[in-house]
């Protein structure tokens, strides 16, 4: 009996719920979910921009988010985003070297030269039929489409600072973590993009 | 220094509007995707709340075949006695009434795993062809 009044004075005194093992685990599951649905439509434009191809953006972004949940999702949330896009650029990086190999591999076999790359793109394909601002939609896609390509004319590792930096609104720590590389080293990879992307889309904007 | 900060804002703006302009087949995939995503991070113990759903109709499952096994085949280690077509025929006809039921209404598979020792015993007599004793 004694054991029981020590626990009900133990419910007096308690004014809120303890946090139970099960319930924390849960708060962490839908912070994570949280965070990967902020980051993954950004995270697929940023590997199209680099992969130019949908299907392959979004299998290194699904691949992304299951490496981050496997490996690191016990981590600190803050620690999250940067994690992330290190394994999303690393996840490029390798898919476009296989290309690369395959490439070479191709252009010993007899045989049609295909490059995915070169693929024609209308620029009235994605603008909605009759919206009251056509034109306007118009050419932001295709000064999006200009910035692509540029983007993807620039050195890869300068191509991921400026995504980072400027599309993802990473800090230089935070992209520096993420590229793996001195903040200092971040500094002059944006820096030379932002001067390369002036210089070529300057008179374009 | 002001036109880098355009340039930059400009830029971002860009993306922002593409990134509000994927489709919506791209959109599923990547809820999909990040579906899978929480379903490895929530590790093994979300995984064994789902155990009763999955179990459940492996029991009614299990249940069909061994009820399947006893109907036409006789029990397990015996010799397979020719039936007649008909017979057989029916047979599986009445295990489709008895299987019909869905997963969430398995009172008819319960009913057949009760009378197991009812439903072996019949099997006996009709592979014996003393089928004018049952029912």
């Amino acid at each position: 009996m004694a054991g029981f009044a020590t626990l009900s004075q133990a419910w007096m005194a308690w004014d809120g719920p303890a946090p139970a093992p099960k319930d924390a685990a849960l708060d962490h599951t839908k912070e994570l979910e949280k965070f990967l649905s902020e980051v993954e439509r950004r995270a697929f434009r940023i590997a199209q921009v680099s992969l130019r191809d949908e299907d392959d953006a979004l299998d290194v972004v699904q691949d992304a988010m299951l490496k981050l949940a496997r490996n690191y999702s016990a981590k600190p949330s803050a620690e999250w985003r940067p994690l992330f896009y290190r394994i999303l650029e690393n996840g490029i990086r390798d898919l476009q070297r296989r290309r690369a190999v395959r490439k070479r591999l191709m252009a010993w076999m007899p045989g049609p030269k295909e490059d995915p790359d070169e693929e024609a793109v209308d620029p009235l394909e994605n603008v909605a039929a009759g919206g009251s601002d056509a034109p306007g939609l118009l050419m932001q896609e295709q000064a999006m489409r200009q910035l692509e390509t540029s983007l993807r004319a620039l050195p890869a590792r300068q191509r991921e600072a400026f995504m980072l930096r400027n599309f993802e609104g990473l800090d230089v720590a935070q992209t520096a973590k993420a590229m793996g590389c001195s903040e200092g080293s971040v500094k002059t990879h944006y820096s030379r993009a932002v001067h390369t992307l002036r210089e070529q889309l300057g008179e374009v904007w | 220094m002001n036109e880098q900060s355009s340039f930059e804002e400009h830029g971002r703006r860009l993306f922002e509007a593409s990134v509000e302009n994927i489709d919506m087949r791209v959109r599923s995939r990547l809820t999909q995707a990040r579906h899978a995503a929480l379903d490895v991070a929530a590790g093994p113990r979300l995984r064994f709340l789902r155990l009763p759903v999955w179990s459940s109709a492996a029991g009614v499952t299990a249940a069909g075949v061994l009820a399947f096994a006893l109907w036409v085949g006789g029990p397990m280690g015996q010799p397979h006695h020719a039936q007649p077509v008909a017979d057989t025929q029916a047979g599986l006809e009445d295990l489709e009434l008895v299987a019909s039921s869905d997963e969430n209404n398995a009172a008819p598979m319960e009913m057949l795993q009760n009378d197991i020792d009812f439903y072996e015993w019949a099997a006996d007599k009709t592979a014996s062809g003393d089928s004018g004793s049952i029912g």
